[in-house]
């Protein structure tokens, strides 16, 4: 049999700039909340579609976590649970970048290759503020550098995303700054504990409703036992 | 007709966006507990039982760590086995990518298919998420009629106007969500032609494949000469086994654009949740007995409206797959967002206007069978009141 390899049409222009993906590693066992969680939400029947943020007592977790790691309050219905904190990222980026560049001043690896696919360059040094719509920051990042753009962010617009599912512990989350918090997407995973489930989060800002509906038309909602499971996860921690 | 201003300001605000329509009334019916819904795809049964124990049964064996981006190749092998026996699809497991749903598959097909100003012919009406995914890749939709009195099958003479020379892909999708039509096979013989001719990609929707009605059989476009190198695949496990919370669908395409769509995948979403692969792994090389049970369920329910639609002035085409009546409501005298929101508001039935499917459709409704017939003969006896008094009201 002779299996078809080539299209009959050149493929788009923009998956000329994306690189072949790297391969996961393996993953941790599955602690015994999380099977008990799974067991139980596929014994009561939660294989059908959630509602399109996510489950509310995930979110309500999501929440929880971000107050009492960062000190930021935030209320669940600003949080949409996703597949991995990838779609939450590529989200965020599409939605936001507005044809402009993504100024990241510390760790981007995790962003590459979504804006890559948008079109969106990345710079790790300002030229022209004019020029971006995104400030891409991490726990890790170096706050003498960071510090000096937060107060660009509203002069110009800006959109801020702080990537949680990047380990570490330098920069203090932008949002317990007020006037800044309708600015700021915060970014969760699990992947961490359960990285084949694919289950992360965003929250918080202004576009938060934008935000969800992108992601509704992408894949409607997230994997229903694996947010039942993560929530698991929760209860063990 | 033009839709009332009565009507909540959620719901008008909303409605020229049919995505956005369709979530605002699911809202609006969720503030009715007794509300009877036949408005969303969702199917109400019950994941069969040997789909949720392979679950299980993987996550009790740590089978969970991410697949391969395409998917685990057991399942692509699997599917590809499914394309050629049932399909006669001409595939192997390289040209299979394992998506998170459906709807993924579309997002991933227009990104890796599509440049800026490209266009896509549309069936219409449709499922408006068809036109988010073209957009968001700076597609441009272009609809092509479909018409009652032709069971809203798909006309080659209707596609072939509709080409310009931008025309890059037809969507094709059959059985059709919202009028449950199908394309059928000589069309899609004629079609084929057509879109050779042309140099046409044509991306083939057969998410309702196993729901047919009447003796229709299903035919995949994608098995007829020269059709192999143009034609994309589109198909799920959410519908046929009531498993639309795993997130799990799967296409075949050519293997150059099944790893550009893998790349997209990477950037966009990351591989597909590992025990929604085992659930689909365990649906399609498991026990048929469920679908075929569905399958009788399904029927009965259609006899059921067959009969009790029409004796409340609503009337339809030929429904032949799928799990929808789209139903001509003009004779009521009422817009359909607004009809729509009255069955809601006095009679507790959630039905989606025929808006939510395309501006133009004013005067039609969707109603779906994912009830009990229990359910929808109350659905029946809620809405022949309500239709009554609109209809003498406006007469």
């Amino acid at each position: 049999m002779n299996t078809p390899q080539t299209l009959s049409r050149p493929l788009a222009a923009r998956v000329q700039a994306l690189t072949d993906p790297a391969a996961y590693g393996d993953a941790p066992p599955v602690p015994q909340a999380v099977l008990d969680a799974a067991a139980s939400a596929l014994e009561a029947g939660h294989t059908h579609y959630t509602d399109r943020p996510g489950i509310e007592p995930l979110r309500e977790k999501a929440v929880g976590w971000l107050g009492a790691r960062y000190g930021i309050e935030l209320d669940a219905g600003q949080v949409t649970i996703t597949c991995g904190a990838t779609e939450a990222r590529f989200v965020t980026l599409k939605q936001l970048a507005a044809g402009k560049s993504v100024l990241a001043p510390g760790q981007h690896e995790r962003i590459a290759q979504a804006a890559a696919l948008i079109g969106a360059p990345i710079v790790q040094t300002i030229s022209d503020p004019a020029a971006v719509s995104i400030l891409y920051l991490t726990p890790d990042d170096d706050p003498t550098l960071v510090t000096p753009l937060l107060g660009l962010v509203q002069v110009h617009d800006w959109w801020v995303i702080y990537d949680t599912a990047v380990p570490g512990e330098r920069l203090a989350h932008p949002a317990l700054d007020a006037q800044l918090a309708p600015r700021v997407i915060s970014i969760g995973s699990y992947s961490h504990r359960l990285p084949g489930w694919r289950i992360g989060w965003m929250a918080g800002s202004s576009a938060a409703n934008k935000l969800r509906a992108y992601k509704q038309s992408m894949t409607i909602c997230t994997t229903s036992i694996a947010q039942w499971a993560a929530l698991g996860l929760e209860a063990e921690a | 007709m033009t839709a009332n201003p009565n009507i909540p300001e959620e719901v008008r605000a909303v409605a020229a966006d049919g995505t956005k329509l369709r979530y605002a009334l699911m809202e609006l019916a969720a503030q009715y507990p007794d509300a009877i819904a036949l408005g969303r795809g969702d199917p109400d049964m019950a994941t069969p039982a040997h789909i949720r124990e392979a679950v299980l049964r993987s996550i009790r064996d740590g089978q969970t760590a991410p697949t391969p981006m395409a998917g685990m190749p057991a399942l692509r092998d699997a599917i590809a086995a499914k394309f050629r026996r049932e399909n006669a699809l001409p595939v192997g497991g390289e040209n299979i990518l394992v998506t998170t749903g459906g709807q993924e598959g579309l997002f991933l097909i227009m990104q890796a298919l599509l440049d800026p100003g490209d266009e896509v012919l549309v069936p219409d009406p449709r499922y408006t998420s068809y036109d988010e995914a073209i957009a968001s890749a700076g597609g441009k939709f272009v609809l092509v009629p479909t018409e009652h009195d032709d069971a809203f099958n798909l006309r080659p003479e209707a596609v072939e106007a509709a080409i310009t020379s931008r025309t890059k892909a037809l969507l094709i999708v059959t059985p059709s969500n919202p009028t449950g039509g199908i394309v059928t096979e000589d069309r899609l013989r004629a079609i084929a032609d057509i879109a050779i001719r042309h140099n046409l990609i044509v991306i083939s929707d057969e998410i309702y494949e196993k729901f047919l009605y009447d003796g229709w059989k299903h035919f995949s476009i994608g098995s007829l000469p020269g059709m192999a190198e143009r034609t994309i695949t589109l198909n799920g496990f959410s519908k046929t086994y009531a498993m639309t919370g795993f997130r799990v669908g799967f296409l075949s395409a050519p293997v150059n654009l099944i790893q550009a769509m893998t790349k997209v995948k990477a950037a966009t979403t990351g591989p597909t949740a590992t025990i929604s692969q085992w659930a689909g792994l365990a649906a399609l090389t498991g026990s048929q007995e469920p679908l075929h049970e569905f399958q009788r369920i399904y029927n009965e329910r259609r006899t059921l409206m067959l009969t009790g639609l029409p004796q409340m002035g609503l009337n339809f085409s030929d429904p032949r797959g799928a799990f929808f009546f789209w139903t001509n409501s003009s004779a009521i005298g009422i817009h359909a967002t607004e009809l729509s929101y009255l069955l809601l508001k006095e009679g507790r039935v959630l039905i989606f206007p025929g808006t939510a499917f395309g501006e133009q459709w004013g005067g039609y409704l969707r109603i779906s069978i994912l009830q009990s017939t229990d359910l929808l003969q109350e659905a029946l006896t809620r809405m022949q009141p309500i239709l009554d008094q609109y209809r003498a009201q406006t007469r």
